[in-house]
């Protein structure tokens, strides 16, 4: 009798996580599968004919935008990391009382929706706007230069969207660090600089692991930014504007469900790689 | 402050407030529930009131019309619409106006669901673009147009705002509003003069030329350059429209745009881009007055919006009376001072004319408005679509389901590429 309470008691505590786990996503997929095996129109309803062949077609004209896709996030990830790692840092080691206020001020912008800042930076980015006319008045610049509707401006739209995922995460991996660690590699003859790389930045990448992964899967598939931003320009066509597009305009639901399916499954395997390389145990803290 | 130390202060903290503010289980349970009672009872009141009323009184139910954005006169604070508040005042029906209406596409897949259930879609109005219509009809998504309901519309719609090809009959829709798409530019960015749809494709203007994302738009235009109307086109055709639109160098269209071309090309970030009638006349008076709008000499695209019933709603009666207020020349007078599109309404150009010269006179105790004259006089001739314009304008294919997913798919090609 006991050891079989012994089993079921953890399968029983698991029970909420999983069922979260499955309302929530194994039910979404399975759907989002059974959408794209069907075929028919969007007049007469869609049947259920298991055409697995809409996977090779989607995939044959469409990989580059998930190759663009991914480029995208990943420049992202870096400069979010390269940009909020100071921020997270200093905030942690040097924030003081402060710290609560500082954490808030990261925050901010997230009052305001994800759609009116992005709107913003495009008011902001324009040709002729606060910066770009500014320094074209200075003749810093030609007069035909453009940023927005650029490869360019939609990474910097990413960074600056997702640049509070990273930051947050960090700052309570390298608030976690213990200070006399550093001392001690300090006192055993590190300089700082040693000491920050292989003391701070090693105890803190389960915050990099965790803000990378919650900047990367979110910018993989955004498309607000490559709208808005980007004008829906060719060149920073992204993997979320064709679904949208094929959901919302050509109403071509089966295809749009198979790009999803198709996305998740490359995200799955690039987090998979990622966290082989960083090594799991790096995950929990 | 070693981490130690730090949390058995935080510690004590709780433990002070908890002592200061005792507040149990129960007490809390307790004012929980009252200031539940409280909130539920203050939603249930407009509820037991509505049911208070008597019913079938549709006389006082609320009409409810979905638009698109700026298609409406409006006050200068924007806090009421003139016309609307006429028709509330004339008929005692009170409307609930909605700008959520932005795209053709978006909306059929919006509504979709409830209207192949047959649910109530929320709305008593709608105002969809003409292939929309065709296809709600077609599906049985529409309810029948009681003309008897409509002396207006018999007696004052415009011959050239009836019997279009998505609805021969009008048994579903009645022209609400219409436009013209064509190119807009800044004579002063392109440094030439404008006249037709292979200026668009010029490389002297990479990089600073804006594309329609609507399928029909875009392709339709490209489809006149090659001589082809839209309504005879096969689907040969398009992939020779696509390739001449792909011609272009990399990067050549700087955006792929819906109605926020607008902004861009009033701000001179677009110096040329596809563009329909009534945004450039508004921006003319508004925003940027060098901006110049023409038709493509090979020809451009003729499309109107138009008021329907949806099946589902409760409000047909009152539906109807809406549709027949718009066909009155005064309101539609109204309207079109205000928003510069096509109106279906006979004798509304004479009218404008008339309020220009009543303008200029003053009189009835206001002072001469010079400048409100200037503008209806230079309004007047344009919202009426000249026999020229009617010529050189042509308008979207009926497409079957097959034809719009193949003119999508290279399409999309085009918005990738």
């Amino acid at each position: 009798m006991r050891s079989l309470s012994r089993g079921i008691t953890p399968l029983l505590l698991l029970l909420p996580g999983m069922g979260w786990l499955v309302v929530f996503f194994v039910v979404p997929m399975a759907v989002m599968l059974m959408v794209s095996l069907q075929q028919g129109t969007f007049d007469t309803g869609y049947r259920l004919t298991w055409n697995f062949g809409i996977y090779p077609e989607v995939i044959g004209q469409y990989w580059q935008l998930y190759v663009r896709s991914a480029f995208f996030a990943l420049s992202a990830t870096v400069l979010t990391l390269a940009v909020g790692y100071p921020v997270a840092y200093t905030i942690a080691f040097r924030g003081g009382r402060l710290k609560n206020a500082l954490l808030l001020i990261v925050v901010l912008p997230f009052f305001v929706s994800f759609v009116i800042r992005t709107l913003n930076w495009r008011m902001i980015l324009s040709d002729n706007g606060i910066v770009f006319g500014f320094l074209k008045d200075l003749g810093i610049i030609a007069p035909n230069f453009h940023f927005l509707a650029t490869p360019a401006s939609v990474i910097f739209g990413l960074t600056y969207n997702f640049l509070p995922f990273m930051i947050l995460p960090l700052y309570v991996a390298i608030e976690k660090i213990d200070r006399r660690l550093i001392e001690a590699a300090t006192d055993l003859y590190a300089s700082r600089v040693q000491a920050f790389w292989r003391v701070t930045f090693v105890l803190s990448l389960p915050g990099v692991v965790a803000g990378s992964l919650l900047t990367f899967i979110p910018a993989i598939g955004d498309f607000i930014t490559a709208d808005v931003i980007g004008a829906g320009n060719s060149q920073v066509f992204m993997v979320g504007n064709i679904i949208q597009r094929k959901f919302l305009d050509s109403l071509d639901y089966p295809s749009a469900a198979a790009l999803g399916f198709v996305l998740v499954a490359v995200v799955m395997v690039l987090v998979v790689v990622y966290t082989r390389l960083i090594g799991s145990d790096r995950l929990a803290a | 402050m070693s981490d130690q130390e730090s949390r058995s202060q935080i510690e004590l903290a709780i433990d002070n407030l908890m002592r200061r503010d005792l507040i149990t289980r129960r007490t809390f349970m307790r004012r929980a529930g009252r200031g539940g009672l409280a909130f539920g009872a203050a939603l249930t009141l407009p509820s037991l009131l509505a049911a208070c009323a008597t019913p079938g009184s549709s006389q006082s139910a609320t009409l409810k019309w979905l638009n698109w954005p700026a298609y409406i006169d409006i006050t200068e604070d924007g806090s009421s619409y003139p016309s609307i508040d006429a028709f509330t005042e004339q008929t005692g029906i009170p409307v609930e106006y909605n700008e959520g209406l932005l795209a053709n596409a978006d909306f059929l897949s919006q509504y979709a669901p409830d209207l192949r259930a047959g649910n109530n879609t929320g709305w008593d109005v709608m105002t969809p673009g003409g292939w929309v219509v065709e296809r709600m009809a077609r599906n049985g998504w529409l309810e029948e147009i009681d003309h008897s309901k409509l002396p207006n519309w018999t007696a004052n719609c415009a011959d050239y705002a009836k019997g279009l090809w998505f609805d021969p009959d009008n048994k579903h829709s009645v022209w609400w509003q219409g436009g013209v798409t064509g190119i807009a530019y800044d004579p002063n960015l392109t440094g030439r003069e404008i006249t037709s749809f292979d200026d668009l494709l010029d490389p002297k203007f990479s990089g600073n030329v804006g594309g329609f994302k609507d399928m029909r738009d875009m392709f339709g235009l490209a489809l006149l350059s090659l001589g082809v109307e839209p309504v005879k086109s096969t689907v040969d055709d398009v992939k020779r429209a696509q390739e001449k639109i792909l011609s272009v160098p990399k990067g050549h269209f700087r955006g792929w745009y819906g109605n926020e071309y607008y902004e861009p090309l009033a701000a001179g970030d677009l110096s040329i881009s596809v563009a329909w009638s009534g945004d450039i006349s508004q921006m003319n008076l508004y925003d940027n007055d060098k901006v110049k709008f023409i038709v493509p000499d090979t020809g451009g695209m003729r499309w109107n919006d138009n008021l329907v019933i949806p099946k589902g709603g409760a409000n047909l009666d009152n539906a109807h009376k809406l549709l027949n207020y718009y066909y009155d020349p005064v309101a539609a007078t109204t309207l079109s001072e205000y928003i510069g599109y096509f109106t279906p309404v006979k004798g509304v150009d004479a009218k404008i004319k008339a309020d220009a010269e009543a303008a200029r006179a003053g009189g009835d105790g206001a002072s001469p408005d010079p400048g409100t004259a200037d503008l209806y006089d230079a309004l007047a001739p344009t919202v009426v679509p000249g026999p020229a314009q009617v010529a050189n304008t042509f308008t979207d294919k009926e497409m079957t389901e097959e034809e719009e997913a193949q003119w999508n798919a290279l399409f999309e090609k085009v918005l990738i590429s």
